[in-house]
């Protein structure tokens, strides 16, 4: 079997003196959509943020046959692994368009950018509606669109997604969902962190349990579902 | 500027600029170098506080760099002029590196107040230090050159101006800008976020550098409070967030018509000048946030509403 897409060994992380994350072991397969599920604090969010080079971590991390850890956030970035923060984090003063085309930032060579933004309008078309617009005067939906389209036209090969649901009304949540399956079928993988974790499973090919800083369970998204444990600690069950 | 009228103009504009001194009084020609002076430094400030969006009261330590280091390598060492102008910008770009990495981590007010106490903490350390001539400052040789200086001041205006036209249509620009606008986002986007406000400092500083050693030189005494003024520092900004900050033309504008304005207000009515600047951030600010450039794009659109629509985003 070939290489994984991402490969993370015994990765620890924290802030100061503070251990955060402690022998953290998996790995995510090329077109594989991964969910990393766990309640507030469980630590995901700063999972995210060592895979991404933000914060200093011990252990190691291969992405796409490279050691990366250590590296810079922009070599990384560059590599194709692009996280959409939690929050979106849009530039709230830029047009849609120019949020998108701020995505191509580290791209070089010749690039179809209308080809590229005509993609991400098929996926997200009320982007194109909205195309003029100050990002920061959209719904909260419609940004989370706009932050995931703007992480698509960097042309990422893992997509880190930061609690995608957070705040979203259920019907936005399962569109945007679907639009994660739609994704992985031209070949992005996704890497998804949720609080929400029934909707994670949903379209989650594996998933893995993140307690206090630690994977303390890990399977196909349909045996964590069922399981009961999984479901009375995160379910109400 | 892809018009080619008003690229002419620019150029026209320019030629006039570079020929007043060979006709105008000697007096104008004094006016004109503060002028011009000012339009350099509001540009350099534009790199760090229009671009950027980090609001550097640090510009007037680097002005003050770059006059000591002038006169230190003039009168102490006996080099010539223009290697104590490259020695004192080396200086002041070395220093704005340095304390860059450490300061830019803050943000907002805090990164304000420290660039403030960096122009406070300078002025003790040049006052004590024996080749900076303590309180009492140092003397340069007098050359007497006002064209030339105004020559060096109206190039100094145009390389700042070229280097920022390159900024607002670089891929380092739109970085600058990406971090203006939300820097988390920025640093999601792959946009190595503290080499380029490193640069950008940096850059600021070798501008504002040069202008203090030309005008070290030109006014041939320095000493620490007026070479380290915040004053300065917050003429800048006034004339820069006047023009338009994160704009390439507008900082000089912005110099260019309160120069004058304030120049013949102190002449005519001297008390009214000292509350001109003053007056002018307020109604700037309330009236025109994105200065005099954004105006002239919009006023054809807007007309007199652009004044009420600026109004009521300020939700005043």
């Amino acid at each position: 079997m070939s290489e994984p897409l991402l490969a993370v060994r015994d990765l620890g992380a924290g802030y100061g003196e503070m251990p955060v994350l402690h022998g953290i072991d998996f790995e995510i397969r090329e077109r594989e959509i991964v969910a990393f599920v766990g309640s507030n604090a469980a630590g995901k969010t700063t999972l995210l943020r060592a895979l991404s080079g933000v914060l200093p971590h011990t252990g190691q991390t291969r992405f796409a046959g490279e050691d990366i850890s250590g590296l810079p956030p922009d070599r990384i970035f560059a590599l194709g692994l692009v996280q959409v923060p939690e929050g979106r984090q849009l530039f709230g003063q830029m047009t849609v368009q120019d949020n998108l085309l701020m995505g191509a930032y580290r791209r070089s060579g010749r690039l179809d950018l209308a080809q590229d933004l005509e993609r991400v309008y098929t996926l997200f078309p009320v982007l194109k509606e909205r195309r003029r617009q100050f990002a920061g005067s959209m719904s909260g939906g419609e940004q989370q669109m706009c932050a995931m389209a703007r992480a698509l036209v960097a042309s990422p090969r893992l997509l880190m997604i930061d609690e995608m649901s957070l705040g979203l009304a259920p019907a936005i949540v399962d569109q945007l969902l679907d639009v994660l399956v739609e994704i992985r079928g031209q070949g992005v993988t996704v890497l998804l962190v949720e609080q929400d974790v029934f909707s994670a499973l949903r379209v989650a090919d594996r998933g893995y349990v993140l307690e206090s800083g630690a994977i303390v369970r890990e399977g196909s998204a349909r045996d964590l579902g069922d399981d009961p444990e999984v479901q009375r600690a995160y379910l109400g069950v | 500027m892809k018009r080619p009228l008003a690229r002419a103009g620019i150029v026209a504009a320019f030629v006039v600029l570079a020929g007043i001194p060979w006709i105008a009084s000697p007096s104008i020609v004094q006016f004109g170098i503060n002028m011009l002076l000012l339009a350099a430094l509001a540009q350099g400030w534009n790199i760090i506080g229009g671009y950027t969006g980090y609001a550097s009261f640090g510009n007037s330590v680097f002005y003050g760099l770059g006059s000591y280091g002038t006169a230190i390598a003039m009168l102490r060492w006996h080099l010539p002029f223009g290697i104590g102008l490259a020695l004192g910008t080396v200086i002041a770009v070395i220093f704005a590196a340095l304390f860059g990495r450490a300061i830019l981590r803050l943000r907002g007010h805090y990164f304000a107040i420290c660039t403030l106490g960096l122009a406070e903490v300078m002025t003790a350390i040049v006052s004590n230090l024996e080749i900076t001539g303590r309180n009492t400052g140092l003397v340069l040789p007098l050359l007497r050159g006002d064209v030339l200086f105004y020559e060096l001041s109206l190039a100094l205006v145009v390389v700042a101006t070229l280097i920022v036209a390159w900024i607002a249509h670089s891929r380092f620009g739109y970085g600058l800008i990406a971090i203006r606008e939300n820097e988390e986002a920025a640093a999601a986007m792959g946009v190595d976020t503290t080499r380029y406000k490193v640069l950008a400092f940096s850059l600021s500083a070798a501008i504002s550098a040069l202008a203090g050693g030309i005008h070290a030189y030109w006014i041939t005494f320095i000493d620490p409070v007026s070479a380290f003024d915040i004053g300065l520092n917050v003429k800048m900004i006034i004339v820069t967030v006047f023009g338009g900050p994160g704009s390439i033309l507008g900082p000089v504008l912005g110099a260019f018509v309160l120069s004058g304005i304030s120049e013949v207000l102190s002449t005519e009515i001297s008390t009214v000048a000292g509350l001109f600047f003053g007056a002018v951030i307020v109604v700037a600010v309330v009236f025109m946030p994105r200065g005099v450039a954004d105006l002239i794009r919009r006023f054809d659109k807007y007309r007199w509403r652009y004044f009420a629509e600026n109004v009521r985003a300020n939700r005043l």
